[in-house]
């Protein structure tokens, strides 16, 4: 009976300890929990100057949009522009990894389909990498 | 004894594969988001640097006329020449058209059928003058605007001029205007005769509607 009841006390002593692991490990990556921990989320470099211009067809549809003023240390990483328009609808999106970067960077876009010049009221973007 | 040391040691490892998926970096992440707002605004230009270039009279100074003649005959070719100053409407070369509309008096259509005309985008300077030499010299870009002139006398012309604008407004430097021209087989009764900046009223006018 003693030898049951030691054995018992070990396996709760192990496993109050593999829970505080289970814990730890599921933290997700994607949970954004990572705060809680060590990581560090920062920017790749001063994104104050970055800013798009798009060109236009005769009927006033955007045929491209590029994106400048990107810091070369955010080469390799995958920018996201979003054309927005009333009310903060968007109009078109899209996605592209930046290449090597020389003195500056620049990221173009196409295929956003049919959006009108006109109806478009800004440009919202997102940078991620590691 | 045995039992638990069995016990123990599939609990131990178990343990260690958690505590490993634990330690996956997720320290080197770069996030970022951010905006830009546009904001719109109109700019009205009337009147332009005008003249046209005329086969028949191939030094004939035509920039003073209070019209400006197109036609496609042999050895009568007619073109205009239109170049409007943007520098009023203070549009950064960062901005851009969201839609431009250049119009056009005609004061004298085609008499038996309607004209496509095309606006080809001038690639230099031209001097007020232009012999016809000196216009048929010139290198033009690609046309993007066209219109039909149709057969009726004194109407004001509508012409969607979107992409050339934006250009024009991305590269200043480069906004040499266009050369208006009939590129058709001639026929009887194909000139088109439209008011030019020194006319009295209904100059030509570029409405620009863009973003900055």
């Amino acid at each position: 009976m003693k030898l049951l009841a030691n054995i018992l006390g070990l396996a709760l002593a192990v496993a109050a300890t593999f829970v505080a692991c289970g814990a730890a490990a599921s933290l997700a990556l994607g949970s954004q929990s990572l705060s809680a921990g060590s990581a560090a989320v920062t920017a790749c470099g001063g994104l104050n100057s970055l800013t798009a211009t798009r060109n236009v067809s005769n009927a006033g549809n955007v045929t491209q949009v590029n994106v400048g003023g990107i810091p070369t240390a955010c080469s390799g990483e995958t920018l996201s522009v979003t054309l927005v328009g009333a009310a903060n609808a968007s109009l078109g999106s899209g996605t592209a990894t930046l290449g090597s970067c020389g003195a500056t960077c620049s990221a173009t876009f196409s295929s956003f389909g049919t959006v009108s010049a006109a109806n478009v009221t800004g440009y919202s973007f997102g940078l991620a990498g590691s | 004894m045995r039992r638990l040391a069995i016990v123990v040691a599939v609990t131990l490892g178990l343990g260690c594969s958690a505590a490993f998926a634990a330690t996956l970096s997720v320290g080197t992440w770069h996030l970022w988001a951010g905006s830009q707002t546009l904001r719109k605004a109109q700019c009205t230009v009337t009147g332009a640097t005008d003249t046209y270039a005329d086969e028949s009279h191939p030094t004939t100074n035509n920039s003073a006329s209070t019209t400006l003649a197109e036609q496609p005959d042999a050895n009568k070719r007619q073109w205009i020449y239109l170049q409007f100053d943007l520098t009023a409407c203070n549009i950064p070369t960062s901005g851009g058209a969201d839609s431009a509309t250049l119009s056009l008096f005609e004061s004298s259509a085609p008499k038996n059928a309607s004209r496509t005309i095309t606006l080809a985008p001038v690639q230099s300077t031209w001097p007020a003058n232009l012999p016809f030499a000196t216009a048929l010299a010139l290198t033009y870009g690609t046309s993007t605007a066209s219109f039909a002139t149709g057969t009726t006398n004194s109407v004001a012309i509508p012409i969607t001029v979107t992409a050339d604008v934006d250009s024009f407004i991305k590269s200043p430097s480069t906004a040499f205007g266009w050369r208006i021209s009939d590129g058709s087989a001639p026929v009887t009764g194909d000139q088109a005769i439209f008011n030019s900046s020194e006319a009295a009223a209904n100059k030509p006018q570029l409405v620009i509607n863009y973003e900055k």
